[in-house]
């Protein structure tokens, strides 16, 4: 089972060797009602603590892969289901220091049937989330 | 007299519950709960595995139908036209789409199958490859004996060039694995609330039509011979079981007039807090069962 909240809390964590953390990632449920293939994912904004960290740049991984923005719009053949969480890797040098931060993460999802001005649209959430570990 | 209604219920109804408050076991007690004998699903999102679920799942999937005496009515699918940025699916492409569909529809024993296309207008005129991908297929849909049938939703009227289309290729192809799926969403004659992150500007210019685009449900009698199917949407129905939305009376009374003895499925598209969504099936269920005693007894015309 996932929270039902679209950010979850477990999931938000430093990553990197401890000392030299490369950045930090975001555990979220699928962005969608539907499961989906992952070509129709475009990408996830992150802000924490007000800083933004634009979706060209981050990461996503699903199961064992994962995906830089390019390599996630031809992705045809992989597909997130409902029941899934799945992962945005932000690079920040340093990480987040532990405690409580405030989180706001905006997925974009392409959905064919939409009309053309809804490409992608726009899927947000914003909640308190904690690093535990330096 | 004409024929009797068939009451079902989507597990899109409960979106959002699933996954965190509720497991698709759950969802078959709480459609069969409501009474229904059909039970409607979307294949991307319930079936654990898409599109190839384990010999594992498709067993537990059929003694939950035994156990809870539910019937697959619809299952939903995607054509994703556009399923990568840099191009658009093919017309082979989008007929391999169809037949993932249709093979897993027929292994789970649906009886219609709802693609919804990819469009390339603001009013939601599919992608052209519809017509050539499906026609490759109706031998296959024939075959299983399933009706392939794209939704009508708002903010698609019944008076549409969409429909028309769809009614032109049933008519040249003379088929009858190809139909009409009514959304009753297009009745909606009293707006909806916001939906979280919708901006009033939004709402007076794209989302207009969550303002209800009031097709007069009359119409339903124009293109009746079309329809195999329909999905009952609804928005809200508050504790006085007065629907905030969907003109129920009207609607129930031209599907019955027109002799429409199908199901309605019920889908739930309201508030997504969780365990909101079981209640309000019921609720519509008291309403669109009343409805139709109404009509059949001759208290409502």
């Amino acid at each position: 089972m996932v929270e039902h909240k679209f950010i979850q809390s477990s999931g938000f964590r430093n990553v990197g060797p401890e000392g030299a953390r490369e950045g930090f990632e975001v555990r979220i449920r699928l962005p969608n009602y539907r499961g989906m293939r992952m070509s129709l994912f475009d990408g996830v904004d992150v802000t924490v603590d007000g800083e933004t960290f634009p979706y060209e740049q981050n990461l996503i991984r699903l199961r064992d892969q994962t995906f830089n923005l390019a390599e996630l719009r031809e992705a045809a053949d992989v597909r997130w289901e409902l029941f899934e969480w799945g992962t945005v890797v932000v690079r920040k040098p340093g990480g987040l220091t532990p405690g409580i931060h405030r989180i706001a993460v905006c997925a974009r999802v392409r959905s064919p049937y939409f009309p053309p001005e809804f490409q992608p649209s726009f899927v947000r959430d914003e909640r308190l989330g904690t690093i535990v570990l330096p | 007299m004409a024929g009797k209604f068939k009451y079902g219920v989507s597990l899109y109804s409960f979106t959002d519950d699933f996954g965190s408050v509720m497991n698709v076991e759950d969802g078959f007690d709480h459609v069969a709960d409501t009474g229904a004998t059909g039970i409607e699903i979307l294949g991307e999102t319930h079936v654990t595995g898409y599109p190839r679920p384990t010999t594992q799942w498709v067993d537990k999937w059929f003694q939950l139908l035994e156990k809870h005496k539910l019937e697959p009515t619809n299952m939903c699918s995607w054509v994703d036209t556009k399923l990568r940025l840099s191009r658009n699916l093919t017309v082979e492409e989008g007929a391999a789409e169809l037949e993932r569909d249709l093979n897993l529809a027929h292994l789970l024993g649906f009886k219609f199958l709802r693609p919804k296309f990819g469009v390339v207008t603001s009013d939601l005129v599919p992608d052209p490859i519809w017509e050539p991908a499906v026609e490759r297929v109706l031998d296959l849909a024939h075959k299983y004996g399933i009706v392939i049938c794209p939704e009508i939703h708002s903010p698609t009227p019944i008076k549409h060039p969409v429909v028309d289309a769809y009614i032109e290729f049933i008519e040249r192809t003379g088929t009858k694995n190809f139909g009409l799926l009514i959304d009753t969403g297009i009745f909606q004659d009293r707006p909806l609330p916001f939906w979280p992150q919708e901006t009033p500007e939004m709402r007076k210019t794209a989302l207009a039509f969550l303002d209800g685009i009031k097709v007069n449900p009359e119409e339903f009698l124009d293109i009746a011979k079309y329809v195999v199917f329909v999905q009952a949407k609804f928005h809200k129905i508050n504790d006085n079981l007065e629907d905030e939305n969907i003109p129920w009376p009207k609607v129930i009374s031209a599907l019955k007039r027109a002799g429409y003895d199908g199901y309605l499925s019920s889908e739930y598209e309201g508030r997504r807090d969780p365990w909101v969504a079981i209640d309000q099936v019921r609720r519509q269920h008291v309403i669109i069962r009343q409805l139709e005693k109404d009509f059949d007894e001759g208290r409502l015309a």
